[in-house]
Parts: structure tokens; sequence; C-alpha cells
């Protein structure tokens, strides 16, 4: 039985045309309810990163497609990621947002689970002997580990997680790579930004190379007081930056092409930057530097995981018009100590003074939006577009064909629902 | 008092023995003093009156927009640090900001841009400073007292509850440190540009 039970007949492919969308995208509550199915559970989805929960035991929770979820390290080391629900009456079963637990307990009737999700104790069996609840446990979802990030699906007959990632791994590898010995680690913490707006907002906004011209104005002119030219600040088709739009709704805005001489001189001043700084140049170790900046390739998993900076963005829907995002900041473990403790304060610049303009653009667009007499979109920008064979679209970074893509894909799945369950 | 007899003895000393050993003294300062406040003694009721008349001093000027004078009541060597959770440190755990004096500026700056949108048309807020504790420290003072922000802009309100903790210094009390605890942080909260 289908998740979402009684589909409206909803004509996505008059919703989304090649070159316009349709605001019911981000209005509809109905649209919503389905994406949380149709969307989140079928497609494979960002859960958490392994070296978050390092010893057996550990956990953190989260969410997907609003369902609570449970990423478990089991006792043989193994990755699980579990349905955060009770076999018995439906209580969510972890209540902390991560720790470390040999059993997870329910709190209302005390059934007991392993961190793989088995039941392995119910109380007072012997009240009851006749009773059998072999077939009980916590629901599971499909995982799969890709070097260290891990992602779950409940789609019942999904792609596998290599071949779903598909073009867009190419990236993923360069970010990871760029770590000494391919190591990279996620801190605990998150950021967490919400906004009175869809989630669909922050995904067209993922690989916009437009935008940051005019929405970062100011972030761009508070490097000019330093003398740094910001790559925001130039003329943004001019430049040979390019972003690709990739299949299964991935995208990527390469940006080295246009910063020759390496992402750290064009940082602003940070603080407690020259301390390091000086520090690292006196170990001879200066050319490290760039790794206390992003990989200046933004990369896009749709639905949920935006590489941008050194941060891991997870978009997180909570209604049609709110969003929550999760800022996690990654480290570089092979790396001197100064790396992190820069990378600590460059991601902090941009979320302070750069990601306010977004949050701002995103609740105004939402409030544009409830206009109902005015329909649509515009998403033409840079029509027609030239594919490749294998269904990738490049372009200068002012093109639209990242979002076009995107949401041709969510057509898709909108369309032609998959069947999800729980294992 | 003067602002350089305020450097606590355990801070970085001039022959610290590099330059990234006098930042992680520093972020273990701000570390130590956020973890070690619910532990301290009852408060020092002489130090009651200035520490409150400073606190309030600087509410009511960052609820003005008077973000000039604001700026020009803190140190040299200030921090401002806005942890996601308590206990933290600046070294170890991400955090909403830490911001030095250059960056303290660079805010002020950003707030008067009429492009900076996170910002235009700016908050309108009312800060409700209660519960000032107040104990000497080395060159000043060390206050916690309890903030409570209501926040308006685009016709949406948010209010957001924390406590503060200010390490004050010199005969004009100064800012040389100020740490702002919003438990709310780790839910979510909308666009905190505002929070200062
Ligand atoms: S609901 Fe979990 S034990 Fe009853
Ligand atoms: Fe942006």
């Amino acid at each position: 039985m289908p998740a979402d039970f009684d589909p409206p007949t909803i004509d996505f492919e008059q919703l989304v045309q090649p070159h316009r969308v349709h605001r019911r995208l981000y209005t509809d509550p109905q649209i919503f309810g389905l994406e949380m199915t149709r969307v989140f559970a079928a497609s494979w989805c960002y859960v958490g990163h392994e070296s978050e929960i390092p010893e057996p035991g550990d956990y953190r929770t989260t969410t997907l497609g609003l369902r609570p979820v449970l990423m478990t390290r089991g006792r043989d080391g193994g990755i699980n990621v579990l349905l955060n629900r009770c076999a018995h009456r439906g209580t969510v079963v972890a209540g902390e947002e991560r720790g470390c637990a040999k059993r997870f307990v329910c709190p209302y009737h005390g059934w007991t689970y392993s961190p793989d999700g088995r039941l392995v104790a119910i109380p007072f069996p012997a009240d009851h002997p006749a009773q059998d609840y072999s077939t009980l446990s916590l629901g599971r979802l499909e995982a799969a580990s890709y070097r260290g990030f891990v992602f779950a699906t409940l789609n019942a007959d999904p792609e596998p997680l290599d071949c779903w990632l598909g073009e867009a791994r190419e990236a993923l590898d360069t970010i990871i790579d760029r770590h000494p010995g391919g190591e990279i680690a996620v801190m605990g913490s998150p950021q967490l930004l919400e906004f009175a707006g869809n989630w669909k907002l922050s995904w067209d906004n993922a690989a916009d190379g437009l935008h940051a011209t005019f929405a970062h104005h100011s972030y761009n002119t508070l490097g000019e007081t330093v003398d740094v030219e910001t790559v925001l600040a130039r003329d943004p088709g001019s430049t040979p930056m390019v972003s690709k739009a990739l299949r299964n709704g991935h995208m990527v805005v390469d940006q080295r092409p246009g910063i020759p001489q390496g992402p750290w001189a064009t940082m602003r001043d940070v603080p407690f930057r020259e301390p390091l700084e000086s520090t690292l140049a006196d170990a001879g170790a200066a050319e490290l530097l760039d790794l206390a900046t992003g990989s200046m390739l933004n990369l896009s998993l749709f639905p949920n995981l935006i590489f941008v900076g050194n941060q891991l963005l997870v978009v997180e829907p909570v209604a049609v018009d709110r969003t929550r995002l999760q800022l996690w900041l990654t480290s570089a473990p092979g790396a001197p100590p100064e790396i992190d403790l820069l990378r600590l304060r460059v991601d902090e610049d941009f979320v302070n003074f750069g990601t306010p303009d977004d949050l701002d653009m995103f609740e105004r667009v939402q409030r544009g939006l409830s206009i109902p007499e005015m329909e649509w979109i515009d998403m033409s920008r840079g029509l027609p577009d030239d594919s490749t064979a294998d269904g990738s679209v490049y372009g200068p970074i002012t093109s639209e064909a990242p979002q076009r893509r995107y949401l041709a894909h969510y057509a898709e799945l909108m369309t032609t629902p998959a069947k999800t369950r729980a294992l | 008092m003067t602002v350089a007899a305020a450097i606590p003895p355990e801070g970085p000393s001039p022959e610290a023995s590099s330059d990234q050993a006098a930042v992680l003294a520093r972020y273990d300062e701000l570390g130590e003093l956020l973890a070690g406040m619910d532990d301290r003694p009852p408060a020092d009721p002489e130090l009651w009156g200035p520490a409150s008349a400073a606190l309030l001093h600087e509410a009511r000027l960052l609820d003005a927009g008077r973000f000039e004078d604001w700026l020009c009541g803190w140190t040299d060597d200030a921090v401002l640090w806005v942890p996601l959770s308590s206990p933290a440190h600046p070294g170890t755990d991400q955090s909403l900001l830490l911001d030095d004096r250059r960056r303290l500026a660079e805010r002020v700056e950003w707030r008067r841009d009429p492009s900076a949108w996170g910002q235009q048309p700016p908050s309108r807020t009312v800060r409700i400073v209660g519960g000032v504790e107040a104990w000497p420290a080395p060159g000043g003072l060390v206050t916690r007292s309890t903030l409570l922000i209501d926040e308006h802009r685009h016709g949406r309100r948010q209010q957001l509850a924390g406590c503060q903790i200010h390490e004050l210094v010199g005969d004009g009390l100064r800012r040389r440190t100020k740490i702002l605890v919003v438990p709310a942080l780790g839910t979510g909260v909308r666009n905190p540009s505002f929070l200062l």
C-alpha cells in the first residue's frame, strides 16, 4: 500500500514546463505531502557521516521526509538507518539528538531494541507466554555509504547508490580527496537555520550563479574594504566557471576555473587569521591554506545535501512554507590543526554575512508566490539546453539549466511514484 | 584599572610559545568562562549596580540601533562569541559566530549597508535584561545575566531567550568578552543576524 493513499490527480507535466514552473509547487500543502514520499522517501537521502558515530552504540537522529530517523553503529561496526518509531504503539524511541546506547529502551512500555533495530526484550514476558513478537523490530531503511557519507532510502527497488550518484561521484571524490589521506570528518553541533519558505527555494538557489552578484552585494563590498576582490563581485557569466546539471537532479557549480590563484587568496580577514596563517607558514605548510576554504566546487545531491564552503548543508523540509537548514562543518583530520581552527572562523563568515541574504530572498519569494493571479516562475535563462550523451547539461553559471534539470527530475518522481516500504 | 591590566594571569603572555598558542589560550579562556559559570559562588552585591548599569546601557544602544557607539565600548582584544550549545569550545565546536574587534567593526558596517538584505529592513528589537550577577575579576568584573530579545521585521516576530556572560574591564567597564548562549539555536531559529 503506498504511503500516500488516495493520491489526487495532479498533472506535474503541466506544473513543470521546460521554461517555467507553477507556483503551486511551492504553496500547495497537498503537493508537499506527496513530496515527502515520492521525492524524499523514494530517493537516496543523506542521513549523516560515519565519523559522527565512531563507536558501537553511537547514534544520531534526523528526519527523512518528516519521518524521525535514527542512524546507529551496530555492535558489529556496521551502520544502520532505522525508523525511530517503536513497533509497539509508535512512540519515538530515541529522544536525544545523539548519544551512545547499548540498547534503545522505549520510554512508554519498555520494549527494548538493539542498535541494529532488533526487538531484544519486552517487559514481563512470562505474563503472556504464548505471545510471539519475533516478527517485530524497528523499521529499517536501505542504507549505503559512499566513502563515509551515509545515505538511506525507503524505495522498494532503489538504484544502487553508486549509480544514483553517477557523474556526481567525480565531484564528491574531488571534495574528499583534497583532504590529506582522503580523510574528512563531520563536527558535531550544526548551525540550524529556519526560513518561512518551501524547501525547493534552497534547491533553486544551490546552483544559482547569478544571484550572488545581487543578493550578496553586501558581502562583496565587505570584501572590498580589505582590498580583496571576491569571486562573487565579478560579472558571473563572463567567468570561465561552469555549472553542470547531472542526472537525478544533482548539480555542480565549478568556480575553480575562475580562481586560478587559489581560494585562500580570495579569503577575507577572518578572526585570528594572521597568527594561524603565520604558524602554518613558519612550518613551511602555507600551501595547505587552501584547505581552510571550501573546494570551490559546489555540489548538490538531490534532494537534501549541498556542499558549500566546508559545510554540508542539509535541507530539511518542515512544512510547505517552512524549511530548516542544517549546516554541518567538515574537518580535515589529516591536516595540521591550524586548518580546522581556520575553518571554524572561515565558514562562520559567509553564514553571518551571506546566508542572511539568501534566507531573506527565500522568504520574499514565498511571500510573492502567495499571489494566486501570478501563476508562473520563469526558469528559461539559457534555453535551449545543450546536453551531452549521458544527459548532463553544461553552461555558464548564469544559465538556469540546473534548476530546469532538477525540476524535470522532480516532475518524473512525482508523476511516476516509486513503491516505498520499510524493511 | 587599565585594559592591559585586565588580561588575566592565565591568559596569553607576550612570550607565548607561538602565535597559535596565543589563539588557543584565548579560546580556552572562553571555553572555561562558559563552563565554570554555573559553579560560581553567590555574586558580589557591591558590583551589582555598576554591572547592571553597563549591561542596560549596552542593551539600550543595541535596541536603538546605535551600533557605532556600541562598538566603542569594546576593547582591542575583544571577542563576541555565540556558541551553538553549552558547554562548548571555540576551537573544536562550530559556533554561530566568534568575532574579534575587526569583525565586530565589519558587522557594524554591514548593518549600515542598504543592500545587506538579511537586515534590510532592519530588525526592531527590545532586550529585557534580568538576573544580573557580578563577580570581581582581574582588571574588572565578570557578569552573568539573562536576556530576552523580542524581534520583529517584515511583519514577523520572534522571541529568543538566553543568558549572557560579560567580562568588563577598566574604569569604563569596556567589554573584553561577551558570550551569548541562546538554547533555541540548537533547534533552529529564523535569520539570527540581529543577535549581538
Ligand atoms: S510504545 Fe514503545 S513500548 Fe509501548
Ligand atoms: Fe546565496
